[in-house]
């Protein structure tokens, strides 16, 4: 897959930067893959003296430079760690400026006054959120020229590299699972209909709970202390969704040897090998997204029904559109099969509403179907980056971006607003 | 991070990425990857012909014709020697690496890869180093044209080299807060004698190029530095080549940080001065009750 490269009035290509709760995405448009994906995590010096945090982290001296990123954070010893990333939503703007800092000079090498920059944001980000960034960007960095993308319209701008989806549209329903929690998105035209947006409190770290507590039920020789890295390892490696559990089972227990797995992992301390089956886990993980009674009493709507509901929320005139396109995004979307029970799942619900309405009419009306489909496709992982990166390399990305004169002239409210481009490319 | 760093990251991982993978036995992946570094220089890491058992390191430098007067791809032989083929269209140098043939301590020459920017660089001071060692003098000043509007100078004399460099400011702030950081690299020499001598020029050329077309400006600054043998010699020679290359983007980042923090120190009054605005607010005049409900009045 390649699409074109365009450098803009740089001559440089522009820089993608998605900044996850969790992992900050980064790299040059034009490619395929981010170049750094690294936590969201900042390592700074802190006293333990009371007051005001921020006016203690001030300091003296070079002070103001002692820190580290991403996973050299996570290893650094006598600094505190500290996200500034929560729920998607920037929360120390002290802290995510500095942590700038360095994803641009130490980990891209990019003089920011050469390269235009596209920067994401959630969902439902506040324009004031919107204003500081711009700050930060054309203020400290000096940088010619910021764009700000919402993530799910990016995770839609990837969905066009599948063979499914004809032509290029905005409008569609994205389904962003990550680490932390699920999101379902509907996009029209490439603004979000924020009234409808639904979250679902199960993601990847659900699923591997979830299997860890099934190993602990049934294995013993996992060392405790690694077990959720082994289970972990376990829903990486072999889990699948399955068309029908009880069928599932059946087949499991009629030719083991087909589908049990070995698992064979390294206790850390004592340097010796352990090995656990892997069993029914393999499907049952996965399918706590569709039957979320498994592990969480609290929750019990299946994903393939949240959906459903939010869709049926939108305003009528957009529904079939995002019936026919339903995105996924996220790492924990990447199960085989996924998308294709989701499919089922959700023509199933929709049929059953078009069966009743046509017998409440007596036969008098014959609804016309309506077309479900979900896209897969090789990018889901880095659906928001690569979109970003697809984006910003057309002729487009350099006639939408707000540049620094613009920002001189007007003031940092221009970036309140970043229009749609993208879809006559 | 008070430095830069020296080799560019991206290289090195995608390199070190891939090699681990050809020595583990793994089938190669194809790879196409464009990325930047400072002064304009772009990377292209690719598969030649298709031929995924192959990887190619091409970089481009706009002005690597300067840098060829100088000796450049002499230096790029002696470093990279085999690994050299031909130049990727449109590239300055090209790097080939076969998978199939990588030695088991890749490490080194993947490390040597992430350092070809640094590599072409350094043929200009080697060349003008040697100079000064060999006490070599009148030779021609070279001029190198390291970014559109940004030229760097060196000049061998029979007891130093001068580097000049001069840089373009796009922000008023940069200037001011450029200017305070260079007059902290003079003030800071008193206490460090082995420190090479360094003078910054604000609008005009400094003495030294007068008579070339440098041009002056308000947003021009102009950095020198008298590098002695000291800083010459074969043994801190690699070093001095280091961080003197990088000195543009060095002196751009650490503006950019210092305007950070000022920015936090903003943000920190900022919140004070709301907390001391908050204070001010004057308290709800409050009836008080009694217990069953009646109040005083006070007169």
């Amino acid at each position: 897959m390649s699409f074109g490269k365009s450098f803009g009035p740089t001559g440089t290509p522009a820089v993608i930067i998605d900044c996850g709760t969790g992992y900050t995405k980064m790299g040059y448009a034009g490619n395929t893959e981010p170049q750094f994906i690294v936590p969201s995590a900042i390592a700074v010096k802190e006293s333990a003296s009371v007051g005001d945090k921020a006016i203690q982290r001030l300091g003296k001296g070079v002070e103001d430079l002692d820190f580290f990123i991403g996973d050299e954070a996570l290893s650094a010893t006598s600094y505190s760690v500290k996200w500034p990333v929560r729920h998607g939503i920037i929360e120390d703007w002290d802290l995510m400026e500095r942590y700038m800092e360095q994803v641009i000079f130490k980990y891209l090498r990019a003089e920011p006054e050469d390269h235009y920059f596209l920067l994401t944001e959630p969902p439902l980000n506040t324009p004031e959120n919107r204003e500081y960034t711009a700050e930060i960007m054309f203020e400290s960095f000096n940088v010619p020229g910021l764009y700000i993308a919402v993530q799910a319209v990016l995770a839609l701008a990837a969905s066009w590299t599948s063979r499914q989806v004809g032509e290029r549209t905005l409008t569609g329903t994205v389904i962003d699972s990550g680490d932390g929690v699920t999101h379902v998105i509907p996009v029209a035209e490439g603004y979000v209909i924020g009234s409808c947006i639904k979250h679902i409190p199960i993601a990847g770290r659900d699923i591997t709970y979830f299997i860890q507590q099934l190993l602990r039920e049934r294995e013993v020789g996992i060392p405790p202390e690694q077990s959720l890295e082994t289970a972990k390892a376990i829903k990486e490696r072999y889990s699948y969704v399955c068309p029908d559990i009880a069928k599932e089972f059946a087949k499991y227990d009629a030719d083991p040897s087909k589908w049990m797995k070995r698992f064979e992992g390294m206790n850390s301390i004592t340097r010796q090998q352990f090995a656990v089956d892997v069993g029914y886990e393999r499907f049952l993980g996965p399918e706590i997204f569709f039957h979320p009674e498994f592990s969480n009493p609290d929750f019990i709507t299946p994903i393939s029904e949240v959906v459903d509901t939010v869709i049926q929320n939108c305003p009528i005139d957009v529904r079939r559109g995002l019936y026919k396109n339903v995105v996924l995004s996220g790492g924990s979307t990447m199960f085989k099969d996924f998308g294709r029970k989701m499919q089922r799942d959700v023509k199933r619900v929709v049929d059953a509403r078009l069966k009743v309405s046509e017998e409440l009419s007596q036969g008098r009306i014959k609804p016309k179907p309506i077309d479900v489909q979900v896209i897969t496709h090789h990018m889901q992982r880095y659906a928001v980056w690569f979109g970003g990166s697809m984006l910003a390399s057309t002729p487009e990305f350099y006639k939408v971006c707000h540049t620094k004169a613009d920002y001189d002239e007007y003031g940092p409210s221009i970036c309140r607003h970043n229009p749609v481009f993208g879809t006559m490319a | 991070m008070i430095l830069l760093e020296f080799h560019n990251r991206i290289v090195e991982e995608t390199l070190n990425l891939r090699f681990r993978n050809a020595k583990e036995g793994n089938k190669p992946e194809s790879i196409d990857v464009t990325v930047a570094d400072f002064d304009g220089v772009l990377f292209h890491i690719s598969n030649p012909e298709n031929d995924k058992t192959k990887i190619i390191v091409s970089i481009s430098l706009k002005f690597y014709k300067d840098l060829e007067e100088h000796g450049a791809e002499d230096l790029i032989k002696r470093e990279y020697g085999d690994f050299m083929t031909t130049t990727e269209d449109g590239y300055s140098v090209s790097l080939l690496y076969n998978l199939e043939t990588i030695p088991d301590d890749f490490e080194e020459i993947v490390k040597k890869a992430a350092l070809l920017k640094r590599n072409c660089f350094a043929s200009v001071f080697e060349k003008y180093f040697e100079f000064q060692e060999k006490g070599v003098t009148g030779t021609k000043r070279a001029v190198i044209q390291y970014r559109d509007d940004e030229t760097m100078y060196v000049e061998a004399q029979k007891d130093r080299v001068t580097v000049i460099f001069s840089t373009v400011f796009k922000d008023d702030d940069d200037i001011v807060i450029g200017k305070l950081f260079m007059q902290e690299f003079k003030e800071g020499r008193r206490n460090y004698q082995q420190a090479p001598q360094v003078l910054f020029s604000h609008k005009e050329p400094p003495m030294e190029l007068k008579g070339t077309d440098a041009r002056g400006g308000d947003n021009v600054g102009y950095i020198t530095f008298v590098l002695f043998p000291r800083h010459t010699g074969a043994a801190v020679r690699d070093n001095t080549i280091n961080l003197i290359h990088t000195l543009r983007d060095y002196l751009h980042y650490h503006i950019k940080c210092s305007k950070a923090y000022i920015h936090s120190r903003m943000r920190a009054k900022c919140s004070d001065f709301l907390k001391v605005l908050n204070r001010a607010r004057p308290d709800q005049q409050k009836e008080k009750k009694t217990i069953t409900g009646k109040t005083f009045k006070m007169n």
